[in-house]
C-alpha cells in the first residue's frame, strides 16, 4: 500500500488542482467583465435562458440516447448485418458535417418538409441528429465487440435472446455505449448556443448579442455558465458510468473530473 | 443406471456444395454417469454432433433421446437447461461475479436465494476455489485454468442431468490441462453426470472416456471403450488414429494394484543375514524386501551379495527405501520408475507405506496380455 500522504498528495496534483484551477480560470473571467453585474441585473431573462438552453439540451440528449442505443441495438440483430453497413456509412458521413452546418440545414431543409425552419423545435431536430450518430455508432460497436464465446456459452446454457440481450450484451457494452454518450452530450452542449441562430432560444442569445455588441461582460455572462453546464454534464455522465458499469469491465479511470 | 442418452441415426446435411454430411446416421447409446469422449480429425463432425444435442444446431434427420424423451419435442430453451453446456473458450459473462456467473441458471430456474447461495458455495468447494477469495471476484481477475473450472461450475449449477463438453481443456497449457483431467475425473466421481466430451485428442480422450466415439468424415468408426479401442482397433484408421504406441498408451488405463503380484517375498529386518539368504534360495529371489513389524516397508536385501557376515541383521546391510510405487499410481508410471531404478522390480505401498506387493516388468506384460 501506498502511505496516505503520498495518495492525497497524487490526487491533488493529478485531479483536484487542474479541475480547481479551471473553474477559478473561469469565475475570475466571470465577475472580472461584469458578467456577474449584468447577470445580476437581468435576473429574469438568466432563468429563462438557462431554462430554455437546459431544454434544447436536456430533449435532444434523451432523444439522442433513446434513439441512438435501440438503432445500435436492433442493428446488431441477427438479419441486420447489411441494414447495418447502410445506416454506420450514413451515420458516419452525418457526424462529419459541422455543428452550424447542421444548424443551417435544419433552417434550409425543413420548410421544404412543410415545417417552420425557426423556433425551438427546429434547433432540437438539429440538436438530435447531429447528436445521435456517435450513440449509434458506439452502442453497435460495443455490442458487437461483445465475444462470441460469452454468447455461445449463453446461448448454450438456456438463455433466452432477450436475457442475453439485457444480461450479457448491454451491460458487456456499457462502456462504450457510455463513450458514445458522453461525446454525444459535449456535441450537444458545445452546439446548444448556435440554436440561438434559428430562434432556438438558450444562452446563446447573450453570446451572439456580447460578440455583436463587443461587451465581453454580456458575452462571459453567457459563455461561462455554458462552460459550467458542459463540465457538470460530463462530471455526472461519469458519475453515472461508474455506477452502472460492473467492475468486471471497468478498464481504467481515465475520467479526470471523476 | 439407465440409458441417459441414446442417439439413434442422427444425420446432419449442411444445405449447398454437393449436400455434405457433416454427420451421417450416427447411432450409439451412453449410458447414465458414463463419460464418452467424442474423438476424431478436424471436420470429422465431432462438435456438430455435441451441439445437435442441445439443438445449437438442428438435426436434418436421425433422433436424439435423453432420459427417454426426444430433444426434438422440448422447447429449447428448457432443454439447454437441463445440459451443462462447457466450450473451449470458456465464455464467461466479463460483467458478472464469479459467484454470478455460477447463480445464472439457478436464478432463471427460480431456485430460491437459500438454495442457490448453498449451490454456488458448494460448486466453489468442489472446483477447488474457495469461496470467500473468489465468489466476489471478477472473471478477468482470474487465470485460465481457474476460469475454466468456474465454467464447468457454472455447468453444473442447475443439477443438469447431463453435460456438454467441447475441447473444455483445449486452451489450457499441458501441465495445468493434466491437472484439471484429473481434478475433474476426481468431481466425476463425486457427482457421476453423463457426459459428452468432444477432444481432438486422443490420448485425452482415452484418460477421459469410459467409452469412446471415434468419427472419421460424419462417419462413426468405432465406438467402444479406451480398452477394446486400444486392444481391438476395428480397421487401420482407428489403429492409425489411437497411434502406434497404442500398448503403451494401454499402460494408462491400469493401476499399479492391478497389475501387482500380492504376497512379494518379504523378510522382517530385525531377522539374521543367515536366515534372509536361505529364504532366498528357498524361494529362489535375488532380491528380498525387508519389512518392519507392522508390515511397514524398511528397504531391500540384495541376497546376490555374498560380502554380508550371516550374524549380522538385516537392516545393517539391506540398502535403504529409495523408491516405492503408491497402489493408486498408473502402470505407465510405474514403468517408468522401474526402469529408472535397477532392481528389476519396484514395492508397491499403501497411503501408510505398508507392502502391499510387488511389480516386475513380466507381471506389466501379462497384465498386458490380459
Amino acid at each position: 500500500m501506498i502511505p496516505m500522504p503520498v495518495t492525497i498528495f497524487f490526487q491533488l496534483f493529478r485531479k483536484i488542482l487542474p479541475v480547481a484551477a479551471t473553474i477559478g480560470f473561469v469565475c475570475w473571467i466571470y465577475s472580472s467583465y461584469g458578467a456577474w453585474a449584468y447577470t445580476f441585473e437581468n435576473k429574469a431573462e438568466f432563468f429563462k435562458l438557462i431554462g430554455e438552453h437546459l431544454v434544447l439540451v436536456i430533449i435532444s440528449m434523451t432523444a439522442a440516447i433513446g434513439v441512438g442505443v435501440t438503432l445500435g441495438t436492433i442493428m446488431t440483430r441477427r438479419g441486420m448485418e447489411k441494414s447495418a453497413s447502410v445506416i454506420m456509412a450514413v451515420v458516419n458521413v452525418w457526424q462529419s458535417v459541422p455543428s452550424l452546418g447542421v444548424i443551417a440545414l435544419a433552417y434550409g431543409i425543413l420548410p421544404v418538409l412543410g415545417m417552420s425552419g425557426i423556433g425551438m423545435v427546429p434547433a432540437l431536430i438539429a440538436l438530435f441528429f447531429h447528436a445521435v450518430s456517435p450513440i449509434v455508432r458506439n452502442t453497435y460497436a460495443g455490442i458487437d465487440g461483445v465475444s462470441n464465446d460469452v454468447i455461445e456459452a449463453a446461448t448454450g446454457m438456456g438463455l433466452t435472446k432477450r436475457q442475453i440481450l439485457f444480461q450479457i450484451e448491454l451491460p458487456n457494452a456499457l462502456p462504450v455505449i457510455m463513450g458514445g454518450i458522453r461525446t454525444s452530450s459535449a456535441i450537444i452542449v458545445g452546439t446548444a448556443p448556435l440554436a440561438f441562430l434559428i430562434g432556438g432560444g438558450g444562452l446563446g442569445f447573450w453570446i451572439f448579442t456580447g460578440i455583436a455588441l463587443v461587451d465581453m461582460g454580456i458575452m462571459t455572462a453567457g459563455a461561462v455558465p455554458v462552460a459550467l453546464l458542459a463540465m457538470a454534464i460530463d462530471y455526472l455522465l461519469g458519475l453515472l458510468e461508474k455506477t452502472i458499469v460492473s467492475k468486471g469491465i471497468l478498464q481504467d479511470d481515465y475520467d479526470l473530473a471523476v | 443406471m439407465g440409458t441417459m442418452l441414446s442417439l439413434q441415426d442422427v444425420t446432419k446435411i449442411y444445405p449447398g456444395a454437393g449436400n455434405l454430411k457433416a454427420v451421417d446416421e450416427l447411432s450409439f447409446d451412453l449410458q447414465e454417469g458414463e463419460i464418452c469422449t467424442v474423438v476424431g480429425p478436424s471436420g470429422c463432425g465431432k462438435t456438430t454432433a455435441m451441439k445437435m444435442i442441445n439443438r445449437l444446431i438442428s438435426i436434418t434427420s436421425g433422433k436424439i433421446y435423453i432420459d427417454g424423451e426426444n430433444v426434438a419435442r422440448l422447447n429449447t430453451i428448457e432443454l439447454r437447461r437441463k445440459i451443462g453446456y462447457v466450450i473451449q473458450n470458456i465464455g464467461l459473462f466479463p460483467n458478472m461475479t464469479i459467484g454470478e456467473n455460477i447463480a445464472i441458471i439457478p436464478k432463471l430456474l427460480k431456485w430460491n436465494k437459500g438454495r442457490i447461495e448453498e449451490k454456488v458455495l458448494s460448486l466453489l468447494e468442489i472446483v477447488n476455489l474457495p469461496p470467500d477469495m473468489y465468489r466476489d471476484r471478477y472473471p478477468r481477475e482470474l487465470s485460465g485454468g481457474q476460469q475454466q473450472r468456474i465454467g464447468v461450475a457454472r455447468a453444473m449449477a442447475g443439477d443438469p442431468p447431463i453435460m456438454l463438453m467441447d475441447e473444455p481443456f483445449g486452451a489450457i497449457d499441458p501441465i495445468n490441462r493434466e491437472h484439471l483431467q484429473n481434478e475433474f475425473l476426481k468431481i466425476q466421481e463425486k457427482v457421476k453426470k453423463t457426459i459428452i466430451f468432444v477432444t481432438h485428442d486422443i490420448d485425452e480422450a482415452i484418460k477421459m472416456g469410459d467409452k469412446i466415439c471415434l468419427l472419421k468424415d460424419g462417419h462413426l468408426v468405432q465406438f467402444a471403450s479406451p480398452e477394446e479401442m486400444l486392444v481391438n482397433p476395428k480397421n487401420d484408421f482407428v489403429s492409425e488414429f489411437v497411434g502406434g504406441d497404442r500398448t503403451l498408451k494401454r499402460l494408462n488405463l491400469f493401476t499399479v494394484k492391478k497389475a501387482m503380484q500380492k504376497n512379494p517375498p518379504v523378510v522382517l529386518k530385525t531377522e539374521t543375514v543367515g536366515a534372509a539368504l536361505n529364504r532366498s534360495k528357498e524361494l529362489g529371489q535375488e532380491c528380498l524386501i525387508a519389512i518392519d513389524k507392522e508390515g511397514g516397508f524398511a528397504g531391500i536385501l540384495n541376497c546376490k551379495d555374498t560380502s554380508f557376515s550371516p550374524d549380522v541383521q538385516v537392516k545393517d546391510v539391506m540398502d535403504p527405501v529409495r523408491a516405492w510405487l503408491p497402489s493408486h499410481s498408473s502402470l505407465k508410471d510405474g514403468l517408468s520408475e522401474i526402469f529408472t531404478h535397477d532392481y528389476g522390480f519396484l514395492v508397491v505401498v499403501d497411503d501408510a507405506r505398508k507392502v502391499l506387493g510387488w511389480l516386475r516388468t513380466d507381471d506389466i506384460k501379462n497384465t498386458l496380455k490380459g
